[in-house]
């Protein structure tokens, strides 16, 4: 059916619990926010066409669950996953701090090692800010990941975070390329050191 | 009640754990006591082994019902729905195995990961219909959970032995009714007969031999007070009672009432006394004077299924048949020619063979029953598909297994099916050996629409008779019976039979062997089994599937004296060819008994178990890296 679709790619939402992973989507894939959103339980999906540079990506959105006791089930999404998103709760430092758990969490279950990770701070639409947008940069910077900060409340920085990322992965060749046929499976992994050099690519938008 | 007791120890005797605390949950659903995570992870691996068994696009919508179905269940929120949608289209799974471990992890499951199969089986009855399709997804997942496949057997089993049970226990109490009722049930049997065909799911008749409300009486015990709010219904009684087939008479019930097309026998032969959630019906190639001289013969020593029949067709032209094949073998063709023969097939250059003079004289002889025989395997099979789709043998799976001409009467059975609608989820398995019918990939990709599980090409290359008989029905020599399907479905599974079937005749008469070597369970094998328990710690490890790992546990344990080919090249006599076809999620067994896994399956030791579906894949894989003839 989507003949001009050039990959369909596997993105990862992960992150602290009540950070607003599942917002974030809400907001790209459906344009809406509530408030109230309920607690994901175990894994949300959703699948949204984007249009990078003229090129056309299908991206199966992979919305994980933050609460401690989803936590488990997590390392089974990681696989094969081409980019991922943490987020962190701008208002809230321990989210900010706890990022590093993720980072580990990526870097074990992960099975490439050149996967596009881009780091949101979210809800800066809130007054009581906790942590500083240079902090977040440095952050990034240090993991070599791709910034945004960006408020689902208010819609900003959301459809940037996405299509920047998406942008990254189809810069990557070896990262979507062949994709479809080997599904799962891939031992070698040529794109070897790549991560260190997407470091220059973060933006800062805002 | 004494039912649900039984239920609950049998639930438990299985594993040590066993407390009393424990015996009263066991009987409560799953949903009701599992945790969020593990209800999710329980329904995405579901979902996943649903899009790796079944990826189809037919059997999307069967996909959706039941992940929709099991959410349900589960009582898990909508939400999680498009995800599980995902799941059960293939998205996500990379994820197989952490779901199992999660599983396996759980600590209301650690020691007892059988309910998960268990409630599965209760969730698929739950409509009074057992799909083919979804036994063989609880035999997967049963398999990622590292169960023994026995166990789910034992279940199915125990939960019909509890329903027969509760019935006993009425019919004392009610015997006055129950006169009455057996009075009515024989003037209603005709009429039930025909409604069932007509929709099964509305008759409310009888089960075999059990009343329909006691049916749902039982259910109610052992499925749960959750589950019996759908089976006690009486729409639940009416569905009960289908899933056995048409008013207790079920096939054995069945009679050709008067002559269909060119077939002058059809009836159905109970090979076995019990009654089971699934049947295996077999079917004979053709007769021979003395020792084989019935139907039943061949099969004595299979147990697939505690309810096995075996199909009675067109005896007066399958003994004329067998004894021209009879008189060909010991009269006409010398054994130098046999042998001759056997080598010039297995070269494989029999497009151009030229039958030898003494052979085409006796041409004569087996050319017209042969051909006759040819013509009413077909028809047979049809009407047997017919039969099939008007459920006359209750809504449970069917596995039909079958030789020489009774693997055509099976194939095309499928083909029949295959053109008709709601033909799904009514076969599971499918084993065809020796099998007169072409064996072109194309003609068979058919077959994939209406078997759930396994289409076994049992085949020998040095099958000159097979050969022979078939020269005049086709061109180019390409038969099933003699060389492998080179299907790419994860269903087709081909067995080399050659070493241990010698020429076409052994079909019948080693039928013993050759149902060990395609993974058929046979009775020999439980007894064996007692023997050697010591070394394979829990018994009653033979799974339908576990042929090839038979082989390899007869040489660890007793030498494979009992095996009528040299144990050690067993792992060239199965060849599955299609040992890819149902890859491990997990980590690959390796052969023998080192086997290491890193769970739970430790702890059952079930360390010689292959694959699901690919019975003999370590064999296999041994064989194609070994002697990599067999190419596919």
């Amino acid at each position: 059916m989507d003949e001009d679709v050039l990959t369909t790619l596997k993105i990862l939402i992960i992150g602290e619990s009540g950070v607003g992973k599942s917002s974030l989507l809400l907001r790209f894939t459906d344009d809406t926010f509530d408030p109230e959103l309920a607690a994901t339980i175990g894994v949300d999906f959703k699948v949204k066409t984007i249009s990078v540079d003229g090129n056309k990506a299908k991206l199966a959105i992979w919305d994980t669950a933050g609460q401690e006791r989803f936590r488990t089930l997590t390392p089974s999404y990681y696989r094969g996953a081409q980019g991922v998103i943490l987020v962190y709760d701008v208002t809230r430092r321990d989210t900010f701090v706890k990022l590093d758990n993720w980072l580990n969490e990526l870097e074990t279950y992960c099975t490439r090692n050149d996967i596009v990770k881009m780091l949101v701070g979210n809800k800066i639409d809130k007054e009581n800010r906790e942590v500083d947008r240079n902090e977040g940069l440095k952050f990034a910077r240090k993991h070599s990941m791709l910034f945004i900060e960006a408020s689902a409340k208010t819609c900003d920085g959301v459809q940037c975070a996405f299509e920047e990322l998406v942008e990254k992965i189809i810069q990557t060749p070896g990262l979507w390329e062949s994709e479809s046929q080997n599904r799962g499976v891939k031992l070698s992994n040529k794109e070897e050191g790549y991560g260190g050099g997407a470091c220059g690519g973060y933006c800062s938008m805002l | 009640m004494a039912a649900e007791e039984k239920w609950n120890s049998w639930a438990w005797k299985e594993h040590s754990a066993a407390d009393q605390a424990g015996d009263k949950d066991s009987c409560m659903l799953l949903g009701q006591q599992l945790g969020e995570p593990g209800r999710f992870a329980y329904a995405a691996l579901c979902g996943i082994s649903l899009a790796w068994l079944f990826p189809e696009k037919e059997q999307s919508s069967f996909r959706m019902e039941f992940i929709e179905g099991l959410v349900k269940w589960l009582d898990l929120p909508d939400a999680v729905l498009p995800a599980m949608t995902a799941f059960a289209s293939g998205l996500g799974g990379e994820g197989t195995e952490t779901f199992a471990q999660i599983l396996l992890k759980d600590p209301m499951l650690k020691d007892n990961p059988i309910v998960i199969t268990q409630d599965l089986v209760s969730f698929s009855l739950k409509d009074g219909y057992y799909d083919a399709r979804a036994r063989v997804l609880i035999c997967h997942i049963t398999w990622l959970l590292r169960i023994p496949l026995e166990e789910l057997e034992a279940l199915e089993e125990s939960l019909l032995e509890s329903l027969k049970e509760q019935k006993e226990e009425e019919s004392e109490t009610a015997e006055v009714s129950r006169k009455k009722k057996e009075r009515r049930k024989k003037l209603k049997r005709y009429l039930l007969i025909g409604l069932a065909t007509v929709g099964g799911g509305t008759v409310i008749g009888l089960t075999g031999g059990l009343a329909a409300p006691l049916v749902a009486a039982g259910a109610a015990t052992i499925i749960g007070s959750a589950g019996a709010a759908a089976l006690g219904s009486t729409a639940g009684i009416a569905v009960m009672a289908s899933l056995f087939g048409a008013a207790g008479a079920g096939l054995t019930g069945y009679k050709m009432k008067k002559r269909v097309g060119a077939i002058e026998e059809f009836e159905f032969l109970p090979l076995t006394e019990g009654k089971q959630l699934h049947i295996t019906i077999a079917i004979t190639g053709w007769l021979c004077t003395g020792r084989y001289g019935s139907f039943t013969a061949p099969w004595s020593s299979m147990l697939q299924s505690s309810e096995q029949y075996c199909l009675a067709w067109e005896s007066k032209y399958l003994m004329e048949l067998g004894n021209a094949l009879d008189s060909l073998l010991n009269g006409f063709v010398n054994m130098m020619a046999q042998e001759a023969l056997k080598f010039t097939v297995l070269s494989g250059i029999v497009t151009a063979l030229t039958w030898p003079a003494s052979l085409l004289t006796a041409a004569s002889v087996i050319d017209n029953p042969w051909g006759v025989c040819l013509h009413r395997s077909a028809e047979v099979g049809k009407h047997l598909a017919h039969l099939l789709l008007s459920r006359q043998q209750g809504k449970r799976p069917v596995t039909l297994i079958g030789f020489s001409l009774g693997a055509r009467v099976i194939y095309f059975c499928l083909q029949e099916m295959a053109q008709e609608k709601d033909s799904q989820g009514i076969i599971e398995d499918a084993v065809l050996l020796g099998a007169p019918v072409e064996g072109e990939a194309k003609h068979w990709k058919a077959l994939t629409k209406v078997v759930s599980g396994r289409i076994i090409n049992g085949y020998c290359r040095g099958d000159w008779l097979l050969g022979f008989v078939y020269r005049t029905s086709s061109v180019q020599l390409n038969v099933a019976g003699l060389q492998p399907v080179n299907l790419d479905d994860r269903r087709m599974v081909n067995v080399d039979l050659s070493s241990v079937v010698s020429g076409h005749l052994d079909y019948m008469k080693q039928m013993d062997t050759i149902l060990k070597a395609v993974g058929i369970k046979t009775k020999e094998c439980r007894l064996e089994e007692k023997g050697s328990a010591s070394l394979f710690s829990p018994p009653a490890k033979k799974t339908q599937q576990a042929a090839g790992s038979e082989a390899r546990r007869d040489e660890d344990a007793a030498g494979g004296g009992r095996w009528s080919w040299d144990p050690v090249d067993s792992p060239d006599t199965l060849d599955a060819s299609r040992d890819g076809g149902r890859p491990c999620p997990g980590e690959p067994f390796p052969a023998g008994l080192a086997q290491g896994l890193d769970s739970a399956g430790c702890s059952l030791g079930e360390t010689s178990r292959p694959c699901p579906g690919s019975p003999n894949s370590e064999d296999g894989g041994k064989h194609a890296a070994g002697t990599g003839t067999e190419t596919d």
